[in-house]
């Protein structure tokens, strides 16, 4: 023990506040354990704090602006300007109001909040190290300890995020104005909503991605209709392309690229296929790679593995039976919702309850324009699986509620298995996709078939009908489209 | 493509029949029609026989298993076709999107797999179709979800689903099977695993752990404070409801016991079959050796069904009588032998057949059936007789069809041919229906009366008793004489007393007097 050092013990140690972590600790705290919950930054974690929830408050705003901007067509004519320092602060707002309401509902149910960096110092003990110069540090003894350190934005050689024309998704989210030229790298679904939301605030953007399509993760055609509609906001696509370099330039900066594809790069290499981009800014958004290197990890016995993830069994458990792991620290697919799931099912494994990590499907969402949602299997999917897959599809140009909304691109599709009618999968494009998916989702998990979809009665006139209407469509009998 | 035979409709709308026994194994070539099992339903032994010309590829039932209706049952490689499966081990060929779905079937996917015995149907491994919150039962109850057969839609497993297992699980041996499945649940929580449990016997440093009454097997167990073992091992652990700290660990790693998964299911299995032995014997133990039990179900729960059905529908009554038989006995006995030179064997059967045809025309309303619904009385104008059969599967009723038109020997070597059938079991469920009018020859093994119960909807049935010589008053003299006792019941909503009264008149005029028979 350090000289200075204060000891103190609890059943379950938190390690991350995120929507993994915190509600691990306040499940745990529901189950009368006694629980210490630590963050080195923020209540809320990135989800909150710099991520799922500011980028949907910037979306939202910036969707204002844009639909007032080309309402003519219904009779409404408006010239929006945008603050995009009012619309931060806005954001900022919102954000205060989230993570105050987690530290409130963490301190009412009994959760030891502690600030500072977790590390383990043996298998039952951790050093946490508080922020800044001379704040010391002090050792908890847990019982249990639920890892939940998320992940953090991967840089590419080259683009730093320390430099300050180089941006990540949190910076990109707490821009005071608005640049007039934005190069993103990577089309992934961080890259797009980004990419949307400073196309709708006035940037000139530029997208450039590695592979050859958008979201390339999506299928074809769920992706089509977003490309379709960000070329319409002015993006610019460069597909097989990797950022090189960037240099100062002019009033600005310039942005580098060669081509992925090796043999291509090499023909570049006497020059040629390199391309250039004059940018104010460049968004680096290539994907996110789990934080295990604060944790000190070797001195508990546990190891990441080749991924960087922490491997968990189906009740959260990592290699050490009273060590979980959580989150996007625990693996793909990296989404708050899965964590907070692992967070109450490691609570509730912690407190000897009959939990596990028994979920049939996941739900996704991207907040592009327009959304996507999906959960489940894709036809393809259910077909390798073993099932005889039937597929029901609706338009949103087929539904008056999408029509009235002025947003009619895209479609729902169930996959169902033909034999049993049990719903498998959903795939949703268009006007609140990532609500939609919800009701596929639980069709999902309860085990329900087509007929138990088709048979609820779904409030008219509402987006959700499309997802009755697909359903009746795998069984031929849709009314407002027509059967295949 | 391998051809999945679903088991027929052997009988009509019968919706499950009992495997009694394979006639085919795997690998055996099979001709079209040629009997591949002998399924018992609710009304007959039936041969099911081959749609194709092939091999059989698997066997899908056990004998003695209950298949319902519309279920594979055996799966068939029709000749001239290839084996897909052999296709695929030979080529491995990669999947293309073209391919046949046919090749994606749960039996290929689960190919490389954890054996998954016990487990059928067409959902692929992995995939469990039951709301969270039965999940979440079964996990509390120790039950493994996927062996938990569901009745809600397309076979959903609900809540009762997860509950009714997870009693047949614990049988009469309840107590100590719970017991298991706690400590079980609790090994997995992390707490002390609970030595000794499910007549598992703990080869703890005492080596004497609770010797459970009779269980005769015990399974050899670790009692450690922990355990090193993959994820993935622990999982399996948990999915067998296993406590990790008590499988006996095959080597040790960094000074702790490891445990690998093999390790984990060998001991799962073990634990498994020690558990079904001690509740077997529990059984015994329970009942000893006084009391054989014996399943209620195929022939025999047709014939309850049908029995509590009559008796609880119809309101019976039996009217008595006795036929002095003299005449009869002398006629058949100077006919059976110009029968046997016709090659027949003559019985009484045939001449009570066409005497109660006889009777029966004259007093219609027992030849009848009541149809409630309708609310009217049906006279039947045609006369198939039911004859009453012991079987070793128990009671059959074979059925004469239109006894009006035929014969004497006609319908003696009808009835021969069709008792024959039921008592061999080969007979048809067609043969066994249509009766009008049933009779019931009890005294063929001796007796006097009875209370026949009706051959429901029928509203009357003859019983006969022993024909014998009886003491008889006859002009003030006891004199021996050849006599047949008569029990007629019938359903008295449609004929009363008087009815049957009569009709008994009828018909021992016609035994009494068989040249009358020459008339009809």
């Amino acid at each position: 023990m350090v000289v200075g050092d204060i000891s103190t013990g609890t059943d379950v140690l938190v390690i991350g506040a995120g929507p993994g972590g915190y509600v691990a600790a306040i499940r745990a705290g529901q189950l009368d354990m006694d629980v210490t919950l630590v963050d080195e930054d923020a209540w809320g974690g990135t989800c909150l704090n710099y991520g799922c929830i500011p980028s949907k408050a910037l979306i939202t705003a910036t969707d204002v602006a844009e639909r007032a901007r080309n309402a003519e067509h219904m009779g409404v004519h408006a010239d929006p300007a945008i603050d995009m320092a009012g619309m931060v602060n806005w954001k900022d707002d919102v954000v205060d109001q989230l993570t105050g309401g987690v530290e409130k509902l963490c301190k009412a149910n009994g959760v030891q909040l502690m600030e500072g960096r977790a590390e383990f110092a043996g298998e039952n003990s951790a050093r946490i190290v508080h922020g800044g110069e001379g704040q010391g540090a002090e050792t908890v003894e847990f019982e249990h300890a639920v890892i939940a350190t998320g992940s953090r934005p991967i840089e590419i050689p080259g683009f730093e995020f320390d430099d300050e024309p180089v941006l990540d998704s949190r910076q990109a989210l707490a821009l005071d104005s608005v640049p007039n030229r934005l190069v993103v790298v990577g089309a992934g679904y961080i890259g797009m909503e980004l990419a949307t939301v400073l196309a709708k605030a006035g940037s000139d953007v530029t997208v450039v991605e590695m592979l050859d399509e958008v979201l390339p993760q999506y299928d074809e055609d769920l992706a089509r209709p977003v490309k379709k509609r960000a070329e319409e906001l002015g993006i610019d696509f460069h597909f097989g392309q990797t950022a090189r370099e960037w240099y100062e330039h002019g009033d600005g900066i310039r942005v580098v690229t060669e081509p992925a594809d090796a043999e291509a790069a090499k023909a570049e290499a006497d020059g040629g296929a390199a391309q250039e981009f004059d940018a104010d800014k460049v968004l680096v958004a290539v994907g996110r790679q789990p934080v295990t290197d604060t944790l000190n990890l070797e001195a508990a016995g546990l190891e990441p593995n080749e991924d960087g993830f922490l491997e968990t069994d189906d009740r959260a458990r990592t290699d050490l039976e009273h060590v979980f792991a959580i989150g996007d620290v625990a693996g793909e697919p990296m989404l708050a919702h899965k964590a907070s799931k692992e967070g109450q099912v490691a609570a509730e494994v912690i407190a000897g309850e009959p939990a596990a990590l028994d979920y049939q499907a996941v739900p996704a969402a991207v907040f592009t324009d327009p959304e996507i949602g999906t959960v489940g299997m894709t036809e393809e999917e259910a077909s390798e699986t073993g099932f005889d897959p039937v597929v029901g599809e609706f338009p949103f140009r087929a539904s008056g509620r999408a029509l009235t909304t002025d947003h009619d691109e895209g479609f729902v599709r169930i996959v169902a298995d033909d034999e049993s009618g049990f719903v498998l999968g959903g795939q949703v494009v268009g006007p609140e996709a990532s609500e939609l998916i919800a009701e596929i989702g639980l069709a999902i998990e309860m085990g329900a078939t087509l007929e138990d979809v088709v048979a609820t009665i779904h409030t008219h006139p509402t987006l959700s009908e499309a997802v009755m209407e697909a359903a009746e469509n795998a069984l031929g009998h849709a009314i407002h489209t027509l059967n295949r | 493509m391998a051809y999945e035979f679903e088991l027929p409709d052997v009988g009509e709308g019968v919706a499950e029949g009992e495997l009694v026994r394979w006639l085919v194994e795997p690998g055996d070539t099979v001709s079209e029609d040629q009997p591949l099992a002998e399924v018992e339903t609710d009304k007959a032994m039936v041969e099911v026989p081959s749609p194709v010309d092939g091999t059989v590829k698997e066997l899908r039932a056990e004998e003695g298993e209950m298949v319902p209706v519309g279920d594979v049952f055996v799966v068939l490689q029709p000749e001239g076709e290839v084996d897909e499966d052999e296709l695929e081990e030979s080529e491995r060929e990669p999947a293309t999107a073209d391919e046949d779905a046919d090749t994606g079937t749960p039996e290929s996917v689960e190919a490389g797999g954890p054996s998954t015995d016990g487990q059928e149907g067409s959902v692929p491994e992995g995939r469990v179709f039951a709301a969270p919150s039965a999940r979440r039962l079964a996990r509390e109850l120790g039950v493994d979800i996927a062996a938990v057969e569901g009745t809600g839609p397309s076979g959903r497993a609900t809540q009762q689903d997860v509950r009714a297992h997870a009693e047949a699980a614990e049988g009469p041996a309840g107590d100590d099977t719970a017991t298991a499945e706690a400590a079980a649940e609790g090994g997995a929580d992390g707490t002390e695993p609970a030595g000794g449990a499910g007549g598992v016997e703990a080869a703890g440093e005492t080596g004497s752990g609770p010797d459970i009454a009779g269980g005769g097997q015990q399974v050899e167990s670790a009692d450690r404070e922990r355990t090193v073992a993959a994820p993935a091992t622990r999982r399996v652990a948990d999915e067998l409801g296993v406590d990790i700290d008590a499988v006996p660990a095959t080597e040790q790693r960094d000074g702790e016991a490891f445990v690998t998964e093999a390790a984990v299911r060998q001991y799962a299995q073990a634990q498994q079959e020690a558990q079904a032995a001690q509740a077997e014997t529990a059984i015994q133990t329970a009942e000893g050796e006084r009391v054989e039990r014996a399943p209620y179900r195929g022939v025999r729960k047709t014939i309850g069904d049908a029995m509590a059905e009559s008796k609880y529908s119809a309101p019976h009554v039996t009217h008595h009588e006795t036929a002095v038989a003299d005449e009869l006995v002398e006629a058949r006995g100077r006919l059976k032998e110009e029968a046997e030179e016709r090659g027949f064997r003559l019985t009484y059967m045939p001449f009570v057949m066409k005497a109660v045809v006889a009777a029966l025309k004259q007093h219609p309303v027992l030849n009848a059936e009541l149809d409630e619904e309708a609310g009217e009385i049906l006279k039947k104008k045609y006369y198939n007789i039911g004859v009453a059969t012991a079987t070793d599967a128990g009671l059959m009723v074979p059925v004469v069809e239109d006894v009006d038109d035929k014969g004497m020997l006609q319908i003696s070597s009808e009835v021969n041919e069709l008792v024959q059938k039921a008592r061999d079991r080969s007979i048809s469920r067609e043969e066994l229906q249509g009766s009008t009018f049933t009779i019931t020859n009890f005294g063929a093994i001796g007796g006097e009366y009875a209370t026949p119960i009706l051959n429901y909807p029928e509203v009357a049935i003859l019983g006969m008793g022993e024909l014998k010589q009886r003491p008889v008053v006859e002009d003030g003299e006891v004199v021996a004489k050849w006599t047949l006792p008569l029990s007629i019941s019938i359903d008295h909503r449609v004929v009363d007393g008087a009815d049957v009264a009569r009709f008994a008149e009828t018909f021992i005029e016609y035994v009494e007097n068989p040249e009358l028979l020459l008339l009809e």
